[in-house]
Protein backbone atom coordinates (compact mmCIF):
# COMPACT_ATOMS: atom_id res chain seq x y z
CA UNK A 1 0.00 0.00 0.00
CA UNK A 2 1.39 3.31 -0.89
CA UNK A 3 1.74 6.01 1.62
CA UNK A 4 -1.10 8.21 0.62
CA UNK A 5 -3.74 5.56 0.73
CA UNK A 6 -2.53 4.13 3.97
CA UNK A 7 -2.45 7.58 5.42
CA UNK A 8 -5.94 8.12 4.19
CA UNK A 9 -7.02 4.84 5.69
CA UNK A 10 -5.39 5.71 8.96
CA UNK A 11 -7.09 9.03 9.11
CA UNK A 12 -10.36 7.38 8.34
CA UNK A 13 -9.74 5.02 11.18
CA UNK A 14 -9.04 7.81 13.60
CA UNK A 15 -12.09 9.59 12.31
CA UNK A 16 -14.21 6.60 13.05
CA UNK A 17 -12.74 6.19 16.49
CA UNK A 18 -13.41 9.78 17.25
CA UNK A 19 -17.00 9.37 16.22
CA UNK A 20 -17.31 6.47 18.60
CA UNK A 21 -15.90 8.59 21.37
CA UNK A 22 -18.39 11.27 20.58
CA UNK A 23 -21.07 8.71 21.05
CA UNK A 24 -19.66 8.31 24.49
CA UNK A 25 -19.91 12.02 24.98
CA UNK A 26 -16.25 12.42 25.44
CA UNK A 27 -14.39 15.61 25.17
CA UNK A 28 -11.49 16.00 22.81
CA UNK A 29 -9.02 15.44 25.60
CA UNK A 30 -10.81 12.38 26.85
CA UNK A 31 -10.86 11.08 23.35
CA UNK A 32 -7.17 11.66 22.90
CA UNK A 33 -6.49 9.77 26.05
CA UNK A 34 -8.81 6.91 25.25
CA UNK A 35 -7.47 6.44 21.75
CA UNK A 36 -3.95 6.60 22.95
CA UNK A 37 -4.57 4.09 25.65
CA UNK A 38 -6.76 1.66 23.79
CA UNK A 39 -5.70 2.04 20.23
CA UNK A 40 -2.19 3.32 20.46
CA UNK A 41 -2.94 6.42 18.55
CA UNK A 42 -0.80 9.37 19.30
CA UNK A 43 -2.77 12.09 20.98
CA UNK A 44 -1.48 14.66 18.54
CA UNK A 45 -2.94 12.70 15.68
CA UNK A 46 -6.24 12.35 17.44
CA UNK A 47 -6.30 16.00 18.22
CA UNK A 48 -5.46 16.99 14.68
CA UNK A 49 -8.13 14.82 13.18
CA UNK A 50 -10.59 16.05 15.77
CA UNK A 51 -9.86 19.64 14.90
CA UNK A 52 -10.21 18.98 11.21
CA UNK A 53 -13.48 17.20 11.82
CA UNK A 54 -14.62 20.17 13.77
CA UNK A 55 -13.82 22.42 10.87
CA UNK A 56 -15.76 20.28 8.47
CA UNK A 57 -18.69 19.79 10.77
CA UNK A 58 -18.99 23.05 12.59
CA UNK A 59 -22.68 22.82 13.31
CA UNK A 60 -22.42 19.39 14.73
CA UNK A 61 -19.59 20.20 17.03
CA UNK A 62 -21.19 23.35 18.18
CA UNK A 63 -24.27 21.44 19.18
CA UNK A 64 -22.14 18.77 20.75
CA UNK A 65 -20.17 21.22 22.83
CA UNK A 66 -23.30 22.96 23.91
CA UNK A 67 -24.96 19.78 25.02
CA UNK A 68 -21.91 18.72 26.93
CA UNK A 69 -21.82 22.02 28.67
CA UNK A 70 -25.47 21.73 29.51
CA UNK A 71 -24.93 18.32 30.89
CA UNK A 72 -22.10 19.52 32.99
CA UNK A 73 -24.09 22.35 34.41
CA UNK A 74 -27.06 20.14 35.07
CA UNK A 75 -24.85 17.72 36.86
CA UNK A 76 -23.44 20.51 38.91
CA UNK A 77 -26.85 21.82 39.79
CA UNK A 78 -27.98 18.44 40.88
CA UNK A 79 -24.95 18.06 43.02
CA UNK A 80 -25.62 21.33 44.63
CA UNK A 81 -29.17 20.41 45.36
CA UNK A 82 -28.03 17.16 46.77
CA UNK A 83 -25.63 18.76 49.10
CA UNK A 84 -28.21 21.24 50.22
CA UNK A 85 -30.65 18.50 50.95
CA UNK A 86 -28.17 16.43 52.81
CA UNK A 87 -27.07 19.44 54.75
CA UNK A 88 -30.55 20.31 55.72
CA UNK A 89 -31.27 16.76 56.70
CA UNK A 90 -28.24 16.78 58.90
CA UNK A 91 -29.40 19.88 60.59
CA UNK A 92 -32.64 18.32 61.42
CA UNK A 93 -30.88 15.70 63.37
CA UNK B 1 -38.80 22.18 -38.84
CA UNK B 2 -40.83 23.26 -36.07
CA UNK B 3 -39.31 23.83 -32.84
CA UNK B 4 -40.90 25.17 -29.85
CA UNK B 5 -39.44 25.61 -26.52
CA UNK B 6 -41.59 25.87 -23.53
CA UNK B 7 -40.33 28.33 -21.15
CA UNK B 8 -41.85 27.70 -17.95
CA UNK B 9 -39.54 27.00 -15.16
CA UNK B 10 -40.79 27.17 -11.73
CA UNK B 11 -37.93 25.68 -9.94
CA UNK B 12 -34.86 27.66 -9.52
CA UNK B 13 -32.51 24.83 -9.17
CA UNK B 14 -32.50 23.55 -12.56
CA UNK B 15 -33.30 26.78 -14.10
CA UNK B 16 -29.91 27.83 -15.10
CA UNK B 17 -29.22 24.54 -16.61
CA UNK B 18 -32.47 24.32 -18.28
CA UNK B 19 -31.97 27.45 -20.08
CA UNK B 20 -29.13 25.99 -21.89
CA UNK B 21 -31.25 23.50 -23.57
CA UNK B 22 -33.52 26.07 -24.96
CA UNK B 23 -31.06 27.01 -27.50
CA UNK B 24 -31.98 23.97 -29.42
CA UNK B 25 -33.49 24.75 -32.67
CA UNK B 26 -33.42 28.40 -32.14
CA UNK B 27 -33.05 28.86 -35.75
CA UNK B 28 -36.58 27.81 -36.07
CA UNK B 29 -37.82 30.34 -33.74
CA UNK B 30 -37.22 33.17 -35.98
CA UNK B 31 -40.76 33.69 -36.75
CA UNK B 32 -42.13 32.71 -33.49
CA UNK B 33 -42.44 34.90 -30.58
CA UNK B 34 -42.80 33.50 -27.21
CA UNK B 35 -46.27 34.55 -26.65
CA UNK B 36 -47.91 32.97 -29.58
CA UNK B 37 -45.90 29.92 -30.15
CA UNK B 38 -48.82 27.70 -30.30
CA UNK B 39 -50.71 29.90 -32.54
CA UNK B 40 -47.83 29.94 -34.84
CA UNK B 41 -47.75 26.29 -35.04
CA UNK B 42 -49.54 25.07 -37.97
CA UNK B 43 -50.77 21.79 -36.85
CA UNK B 44 -51.80 20.82 -40.23
CA UNK B 45 -48.32 21.01 -41.36
CA UNK B 46 -47.31 18.74 -38.64
CA UNK B 47 -49.71 16.15 -39.57
CA UNK B 48 -48.67 16.09 -43.07
CA UNK B 49 -46.35 13.43 -44.00
CA UNK B 50 -47.52 11.27 -41.26
CA UNK B 51 -48.13 7.88 -42.37
CA UNK B 52 -51.33 6.84 -40.88
CA UNK B 53 -50.60 3.30 -41.37
CA UNK B 54 -47.65 3.21 -39.23
CA UNK B 55 -47.57 3.77 -35.63
CA UNK B 56 -44.29 5.25 -35.63
CA UNK B 57 -44.19 8.58 -37.22
CA UNK B 58 -41.68 8.46 -39.93
CA UNK B 59 -39.58 11.38 -39.23
CA UNK B 60 -38.36 10.60 -35.86
CA UNK B 61 -35.26 8.69 -35.90
CA UNK B 62 -34.28 7.40 -32.66
CA UNK B 63 -31.64 5.07 -31.70
CA UNK B 64 -33.03 1.77 -30.79
CA UNK B 65 -31.45 1.96 -27.46
CA UNK B 66 -33.04 5.22 -26.73
CA UNK B 67 -36.27 3.67 -27.63
CA UNK B 68 -35.65 0.84 -25.31
CA UNK B 69 -34.71 3.15 -22.58
CA UNK B 70 -37.74 5.17 -22.91
CA UNK B 71 -40.04 2.29 -23.11
CA UNK B 72 -40.32 2.79 -19.43
CA UNK B 73 -41.61 6.16 -19.81
CA UNK B 74 -43.54 5.96 -22.93
CA UNK B 75 -46.83 4.40 -22.89
CA UNK B 76 -46.59 3.05 -26.27
CA UNK B 77 -43.76 2.39 -28.46
CA UNK B 78 -44.88 4.86 -30.94
CA UNK B 79 -42.81 7.84 -30.72
CA UNK B 80 -43.97 10.96 -32.19
CA UNK B 81 -41.54 12.04 -34.69
CA UNK B 82 -42.65 15.44 -35.28
CA UNK B 83 -43.80 16.69 -32.07
CA UNK B 84 -45.07 19.79 -30.77
CA UNK B 85 -43.94 21.03 -27.56
CA UNK B 86 -46.68 22.04 -25.44
CA UNK B 87 -45.94 24.75 -23.19
CA UNK B 88 -48.64 24.78 -20.69
CA UNK B 89 -50.53 22.20 -18.92
CA UNK B 90 -53.65 23.71 -20.17
CA UNK B 91 -52.70 23.15 -23.67
CA UNK B 92 -51.35 19.77 -23.23
CA UNK B 93 -54.39 18.85 -21.29
CA UNK B 94 -54.24 15.28 -20.66
CA UNK B 95 -52.48 14.07 -23.46
CA UNK B 96 -51.44 14.43 -26.56
CA UNK B 97 -52.33 11.14 -27.79
CA UNK B 98 -55.84 12.11 -28.08
CA UNK B 99 -55.38 13.44 -31.47
CA UNK B 100 -54.97 11.25 -34.35
CA UNK B 101 -51.49 10.76 -35.34
CA UNK B 102 -50.67 13.41 -32.99
CA UNK B 103 -47.39 14.37 -31.95
CA UNK B 104 -48.11 16.42 -29.03
CA UNK B 105 -46.14 15.81 -26.06
CA UNK B 106 -47.54 16.27 -22.72
CA UNK B 107 -45.72 18.27 -20.31
CA UNK B 108 -45.56 17.47 -16.79
CA UNK B 109 -47.35 19.88 -14.63
CA UNK B 110 -44.76 22.18 -13.51
CA UNK B 111 -41.89 19.98 -13.21
CA UNK B 112 -40.93 19.59 -16.69
CA UNK B 113 -40.32 21.56 -19.60
CA UNK B 114 -40.45 20.09 -22.91
CA UNK B 115 -38.22 21.10 -25.53
CA UNK B 116 -39.25 19.64 -28.66
CA UNK B 117 -37.74 19.92 -31.89
CA UNK B 118 -40.23 18.54 -34.18
CA UNK B 119 -38.82 17.62 -37.38
CA UNK B 120 -40.59 16.79 -40.40
CA UNK B 121 -37.42 16.37 -42.19
CA UNK B 122 -35.75 13.15 -42.11
CA UNK B 123 -32.35 14.19 -41.26
CA UNK B 124 -31.29 12.01 -38.55
CA UNK B 125 -28.68 14.21 -37.26
CA UNK B 126 -30.96 16.64 -35.72
CA UNK B 127 -34.00 14.59 -35.42
CA UNK B 128 -33.80 14.15 -31.84
CA UNK B 129 -37.45 14.36 -31.55
CA UNK B 130 -38.49 15.84 -28.37
CA UNK B 131 -36.55 16.42 -25.41
CA UNK B 132 -37.93 16.98 -22.12
CA UNK B 133 -36.00 18.85 -19.68
CA UNK B 134 -36.91 17.78 -16.33
CA UNK B 135 -36.21 20.45 -13.90
CA UNK B 136 -35.61 18.28 -11.05
CA UNK B 137 -33.28 16.11 -12.89
CA UNK B 138 -31.65 18.68 -14.99
CA UNK B 139 -31.92 16.15 -17.62
CA UNK B 140 -33.01 15.87 -21.06
CA UNK B 141 -35.48 13.17 -21.58
CA UNK B 142 -37.22 12.07 -24.62
CA UNK B 143 -40.76 11.52 -23.89
CA UNK B 144 -42.99 11.99 -26.77
CA UNK B 145 -46.09 10.20 -25.83
CA UNK B 146 -45.96 10.42 -22.20
CA UNK B 147 -49.06 10.95 -20.30
CA UNK B 148 -49.22 13.24 -17.45
CA UNK B 149 -47.82 10.86 -14.98
CA UNK B 150 -44.37 11.59 -14.02
CA UNK B 151 -42.11 9.37 -15.93
CA UNK B 152 -39.39 11.74 -16.60
CA UNK B 153 -37.44 10.62 -13.65
CA UNK B 154 -37.52 7.03 -14.56
CA UNK B 155 -36.57 7.61 -18.07
CA UNK B 156 -33.97 10.06 -17.11
CA UNK B 157 -32.19 7.38 -15.30
CA UNK B 158 -31.69 5.69 -18.53
CA UNK B 159 -31.12 8.76 -20.49
CA UNK B 160 -28.50 8.24 -22.99
CA UNK B 161 -25.31 9.69 -22.02
CA UNK B 162 -23.84 8.88 -25.30
CA UNK B 163 -26.62 9.93 -27.58
CA UNK B 164 -25.76 13.49 -27.79
CA UNK B 165 -25.50 14.58 -31.34
CA UNK B 166 -26.01 18.16 -30.49
CA UNK B 167 -23.59 19.67 -28.13
CA UNK B 168 -26.12 22.01 -26.73
CA UNK B 169 -28.24 19.33 -25.20
CA UNK B 170 -27.59 18.53 -21.65
CA UNK B 171 -26.84 14.96 -21.08
CA UNK B 172 -28.21 13.35 -18.02
CA UNK B 173 -25.56 11.92 -15.86
CA UNK B 174 -26.39 8.68 -14.27
CA UNK B 175 -24.91 8.81 -10.84
CA UNK B 176 -24.28 5.19 -10.18
CA UNK B 177 -23.07 4.23 -6.76
CA UNK B 178 -19.65 3.60 -8.22
CA UNK B 179 -19.57 6.98 -9.84
CA UNK B 180 -20.79 8.59 -6.72
CA UNK B 181 -18.19 6.80 -4.69
CA UNK B 182 -15.48 8.22 -6.88
CA UNK B 183 -17.07 11.58 -6.57
CA UNK B 184 -17.08 11.37 -2.81
CA UNK B 185 -13.51 10.20 -2.81
CA UNK B 186 -12.49 13.15 -4.86
CA UNK B 187 -14.43 15.51 -2.70
CA UNK B 188 -13.00 14.12 0.48
CA UNK B 189 -9.57 14.39 -0.91
CA UNK B 190 -10.09 18.05 -1.56
CA UNK B 191 -12.21 18.75 1.44
CA UNK B 192 -15.91 19.19 1.05
CA UNK B 193 -15.93 22.89 1.47
CA UNK B 194 -12.94 23.42 -0.68
CA UNK B 195 -13.92 21.04 -3.38
CA UNK B 196 -14.12 22.79 -6.64
CA UNK B 197 -15.95 21.13 -9.50
CA UNK B 198 -13.11 21.56 -11.91
CA UNK B 199 -10.70 19.92 -9.56
CA UNK B 200 -13.13 17.18 -8.76
CA UNK B 201 -13.46 16.56 -12.43
CA UNK B 202 -9.73 16.30 -12.74
CA UNK B 203 -9.47 13.88 -9.93
CA UNK B 204 -12.30 11.75 -11.12
CA UNK B 205 -10.98 11.80 -14.62
CA UNK B 206 -14.15 10.76 -16.29
CA UNK B 207 -14.73 12.05 -19.75
CA UNK B 208 -18.43 12.02 -19.85
CA UNK B 209 -18.79 14.33 -16.92
CA UNK B 210 -19.00 18.00 -17.41
CA UNK B 211 -18.10 20.53 -14.85
CA UNK B 212 -21.74 21.39 -14.71
CA UNK B 213 -22.77 17.89 -13.80
CA UNK B 214 -20.27 17.85 -11.03
CA UNK B 215 -21.26 21.24 -9.79
CA UNK B 216 -24.86 20.36 -9.42
CA UNK B 217 -24.09 17.03 -7.87
CA UNK B 218 -21.80 18.72 -5.44
CA UNK B 219 -24.47 21.16 -4.50
CA UNK B 220 -26.88 18.40 -3.76
CA UNK B 221 -24.30 16.49 -1.85
CA UNK B 222 -23.44 19.40 0.35
CA UNK B 223 -26.96 20.31 1.17
CA UNK B 224 -27.74 16.73 1.95
CA UNK B 225 -24.86 16.40 4.35
CA UNK B 226 -25.62 19.62 6.02
CA UNK B 227 -29.15 18.59 6.54
CA UNK B 228 -28.15 15.27 8.00
CA UNK B 229 -25.62 16.71 10.31
CA UNK B 230 -27.91 19.35 11.61
CA UNK B 231 -30.43 16.72 12.38
CA UNK B 232 -27.88 14.48 13.92
CA UNK B 233 -26.54 17.23 16.03
CA UNK B 234 -29.95 17.83 17.36
CA UNK B 235 -30.53 14.17 17.83
CA UNK B 236 -27.24 13.79 19.57
CA UNK B 237 -28.16 16.56 21.90
CA UNK B 238 -31.40 14.98 22.80
CA UNK B 239 -30.03 11.57 23.32
CA UNK B 240 -27.26 12.95 25.40
CA UNK B 241 -29.77 14.66 27.54
CA UNK B 242 -31.63 11.50 27.93
CA UNK B 243 -28.56 9.62 28.74
CA UNK B 244 -27.54 12.17 31.24
CA UNK B 245 -30.77 12.01 33.06
CA UNK B 246 -31.05 8.30 32.92
CA UNK B 247 -27.58 7.69 34.07
CA UNK B 248 -27.62 10.49 36.50
CA UNK B 249 -30.85 9.22 37.84
CA UNK B 250 -29.35 5.90 38.53
CA UNK B 251 -26.12 7.36 39.65
CA UNK B 252 -27.72 9.50 42.18
CA UNK B 253 -30.11 6.82 43.13
CA UNK B 254 -27.84 5.67 45.84
CA UNK B 255 -27.26 9.10 47.16
CA UNK B 256 -30.50 10.88 47.16
CA UNK B 257 -33.20 8.54 46.42
CA UNK B 258 -35.95 10.95 46.28
CA UNK B 259 -34.25 13.57 44.27
CA UNK B 260 -33.78 11.45 41.30
CA UNK B 261 -37.30 10.82 40.38
CA UNK B 262 -38.38 14.34 39.66
CA UNK B 263 -35.59 14.57 37.22
CA UNK B 264 -36.61 11.50 35.46
CA UNK B 265 -40.26 11.65 34.84
CA UNK B 266 -40.57 14.89 33.03
CA UNK B 267 -37.93 13.90 30.65
CA UNK B 268 -38.81 10.45 29.70
CA UNK B 269 -41.33 11.35 27.15
CA UNK B 270 -38.75 12.35 24.76
CA UNK B 271 -39.70 14.25 21.68
CA UNK B 272 -36.48 13.32 20.00
CA UNK B 273 -37.83 9.95 19.30
CA UNK B 274 -40.07 11.43 16.75
CA UNK B 275 -37.19 13.00 15.07
CA UNK B 276 -35.88 9.60 14.37
CA UNK B 277 -38.51 9.19 11.80
CA UNK B 278 -37.19 12.07 9.91
CA UNK B 279 -33.99 10.34 9.27
CA UNK B 280 -34.43 9.42 5.77
CA UNK B 281 -31.18 9.05 4.03
CA UNK B 282 -31.20 9.86 0.42
CA UNK B 283 -30.28 6.61 -1.03
CA UNK B 284 -28.62 8.15 -3.96
CA UNK B 285 -25.72 9.10 -1.80
CA UNK B 286 -24.95 5.61 -0.85
CA UNK B 287 -23.78 6.51 2.58
CA UNK B 288 -24.83 4.17 5.20
CA UNK B 289 -23.77 6.38 7.90
CA UNK B 290 -26.71 8.44 8.75
CA UNK B 291 -28.88 8.65 11.70
CA UNK B 292 -27.19 6.09 13.73
CA UNK B 293 -26.49 8.39 16.54
CA UNK B 294 -29.64 7.60 18.36
CA UNK B 295 -29.29 4.00 18.77
CA UNK B 296 -25.73 4.35 19.57
CA UNK B 297 -26.64 6.29 22.57
CA UNK B 298 -28.64 3.50 23.86
CA UNK B 299 -25.94 1.04 24.48
CA UNK B 300 -24.63 3.36 27.07
CA UNK B 301 -27.49 2.70 29.33
CA UNK B 302 -26.80 -0.81 30.35
CA UNK B 303 -23.53 -0.05 32.00
CA UNK B 304 -25.23 2.48 34.12
CA UNK B 305 -28.28 0.69 35.12
CA UNK B 306 -28.05 -1.71 37.91
CA UNK B 307 -30.07 -4.81 37.43
CA UNK B 308 -33.52 -3.68 38.16
CA UNK B 309 -35.95 -6.49 38.54
CA UNK B 310 -38.09 -4.91 35.92
CA UNK B 311 -35.76 -5.84 33.16
CA UNK B 312 -36.18 -9.08 31.39
CA UNK B 313 -33.31 -11.51 31.73
CA UNK B 314 -30.65 -9.01 32.21
CA UNK B 315 -27.33 -9.25 30.59
CA UNK B 316 -26.29 -5.78 31.44
CA UNK B 317 -23.50 -6.84 33.70
CA UNK B 318 -21.45 -7.49 30.67
CA UNK B 319 -21.47 -4.19 28.96
CA UNK B 320 -18.80 -4.95 26.45
CA UNK B 321 -20.83 -7.70 24.96
CA UNK B 322 -24.02 -5.88 24.15
CA UNK B 323 -22.35 -2.72 23.10
CA UNK B 324 -20.56 -3.88 20.03
CA UNK B 325 -23.52 -5.91 19.11
CA UNK B 326 -25.66 -2.87 19.00
CA UNK B 327 -23.25 -1.07 16.90
CA UNK B 328 -23.30 -3.83 14.46
CA UNK B 329 -26.94 -4.20 14.49
CA UNK B 330 -27.84 -0.80 13.42
CA UNK B 331 -25.34 -0.02 10.87
CA UNK B 332 -27.67 -0.31 8.00
CA UNK B 333 -30.91 0.65 9.49
CA UNK B 334 -31.72 4.02 8.14
CA UNK B 335 -35.39 4.07 8.59
CA UNK B 336 -36.09 1.48 11.11
CA UNK B 337 -38.43 2.68 13.72
CA UNK B 338 -37.38 -0.04 16.01
CA UNK B 339 -33.86 0.91 16.36
CA UNK B 340 -31.71 0.60 19.37
CA UNK B 341 -33.25 -0.25 22.59
CA UNK B 342 -31.31 -0.36 25.74
CA UNK B 343 -32.79 -3.49 27.01
CA UNK B 344 -30.91 -6.60 26.26
CA UNK B 345 -33.03 -9.55 26.95
CA UNK B 346 -30.44 -11.79 25.54
CA UNK B 347 -27.18 -11.44 23.80
CA UNK B 348 -27.68 -10.61 20.21
CA UNK B 349 -26.06 -12.25 17.34
CA UNK B 350 -23.97 -9.87 15.47
CA UNK B 351 -25.89 -8.94 12.43
CA UNK B 352 -24.19 -6.20 10.74
CA UNK B 353 -26.41 -5.54 7.89
CA UNK B 354 -29.92 -4.54 8.20
CA UNK B 355 -31.43 -6.66 10.83
CA UNK B 356 -33.30 -4.04 12.55
CA UNK B 357 -35.68 -6.00 14.59
CA UNK B 358 -33.90 -8.49 16.64
CA UNK B 359 -36.20 -10.99 18.13
CA UNK B 360 -36.65 -10.57 21.76
CA UNK B 361 -35.93 -6.92 21.83
CA UNK B 362 -38.90 -4.92 22.81
CA UNK B 363 -39.71 -2.07 20.52
CA UNK B 364 -38.57 1.36 21.27
CA UNK B 365 -41.66 2.57 23.01
CA UNK B 366 -41.79 -0.47 25.13
CA UNK B 367 -38.30 0.34 26.09
CA UNK B 368 -39.39 3.66 27.29
CA UNK B 369 -42.00 2.25 29.49
CA UNK B 370 -39.59 -0.13 30.99
CA UNK B 371 -36.90 2.39 31.32
CA UNK B 372 -38.82 4.70 33.47
CA UNK B 373 -39.79 2.36 36.24
CA UNK B 374 -36.50 0.67 35.78
CA UNK B 375 -34.71 3.75 36.73
CA UNK B 376 -37.17 4.59 39.38
CA UNK B 377 -36.66 1.36 41.11
CA UNK B 378 -33.04 1.66 41.92
CA UNK B 379 -33.85 5.02 43.24
CA UNK B 380 -35.84 3.47 45.95
CA UNK B 381 -33.41 0.79 46.75
CA UNK B 382 -29.76 1.07 47.22
CA UNK B 383 -28.19 0.04 44.00
CA UNK B 384 -25.66 -2.66 44.43
CA UNK B 385 -22.96 -1.12 42.35
CA UNK B 386 -21.40 2.23 42.82
CA UNK B 387 -22.46 4.14 39.81
CA UNK B 388 -20.25 6.40 37.95
CA UNK B 389 -21.23 9.52 36.33
CA UNK B 390 -22.56 8.99 32.91
CA UNK B 391 -19.07 8.71 31.65
CA UNK B 392 -18.67 5.44 29.98
CA UNK B 393 -16.91 2.65 31.65
CA UNK B 394 -13.46 1.76 30.59
CA UNK B 395 -14.55 -1.61 29.36
CA UNK B 396 -17.16 -0.26 27.08
CA UNK B 397 -14.81 2.25 25.61
CA UNK B 398 -12.23 -0.39 25.11
CA UNK B 399 -14.75 -2.65 23.51
CA UNK B 400 -15.92 0.03 21.17
CA UNK B 401 -12.46 0.98 20.15
CA UNK B 402 -11.25 -2.52 19.58
CA UNK B 403 -14.36 -3.07 17.60
CA UNK B 404 -13.53 -0.23 15.30
CA UNK B 405 -10.01 -1.43 14.93
CA UNK B 406 -10.95 -4.91 14.08
CA UNK B 407 -13.72 -4.06 11.70
CA UNK B 408 -12.64 -1.16 9.58
CA UNK B 409 -15.33 -1.80 7.05
CA UNK B 410 -18.09 -0.67 9.33
CA UNK B 411 -19.63 2.60 8.33
CA UNK B 412 -19.26 5.65 10.43
CA UNK B 413 -21.68 5.78 13.29
CA UNK B 414 -22.22 9.47 13.04
CA UNK B 415 -21.35 10.07 9.46
CA UNK B 416 -19.53 13.26 10.08
CA UNK B 417 -17.90 14.83 7.11
CA UNK B 418 -14.47 13.48 6.80
CA UNK B 419 -11.64 15.93 7.24
CA UNK B 420 -9.71 17.01 4.24
CA UNK B 421 -6.84 14.67 3.77
CA UNK B 422 -4.47 17.33 2.78
CA UNK B 423 -5.39 19.45 5.71
CA UNK B 424 -4.76 16.71 8.19
CA UNK B 425 -1.51 15.61 6.66
CA UNK B 426 -0.29 19.13 6.45
CA UNK B 427 -1.13 19.77 10.04
CA UNK B 428 0.51 16.61 11.17
CA UNK B 429 3.64 17.38 9.31
CA UNK B 430 3.74 20.67 11.00
CA UNK B 431 3.48 18.88 14.28
CA UNK B 432 6.39 16.77 13.35
CA UNK B 433 4.74 13.61 12.21
CA UNK B 434 5.92 12.93 8.73
CA UNK B 435 3.69 10.08 7.88
CA UNK B 436 1.05 7.92 9.32
CA UNK B 437 0.51 5.41 10.56
CA UNK B 438 3.55 6.07 12.59
CA UNK B 439 5.92 3.27 13.03
CA UNK B 440 6.03 3.85 16.70
CA UNK B 441 3.15 4.38 19.00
Amino acid sequence: MEDSSSSAAYIRLVHRLIEECILFNMSKEECMEALSKHANIKPVITSTVWKELEKENKEFFEAYTRSRAERASERETRQRIQSVVSDSSKERI
Amino acid sequence: MLAVSPLRSTRDEGQGEMMESFSIGTDDFADLSEGNLLESINFDDLFMGINDDEDVLPDLEMDPEMLAEFSLSTEESDMASSSVSVENNNKSADNNNNNDGNNIVTTEKQDEVIVIAANSSSDSGSSRGEEIVSKSDESVVMNPSRKESEKGRKSSNHAARNNNPQGKRKVKVDWTPELHRRFVQAVEQLGVDKAVPSRILEIMGIDCLTRHNIASHLQKYRSHRKHLLAREAEAARWSQRKQLLAAAGVGRGGGSKREVNPWLTPTMGFPPMTSMHHFRPLHVWGHQTMDQSFMHMWPKHPPYLPSPPVWPPQTAPSPPAPDPLYWHQHQRAPNAPTRGTPCFPQPLTTTRFGSQTVPGIPPRHAMYQILDPGIGIPASQTPPRPLVDFHPSKESIDAAISDVLSKPWLPLPLGLKAPALDGVMGELQRQGIPKIPPSYA
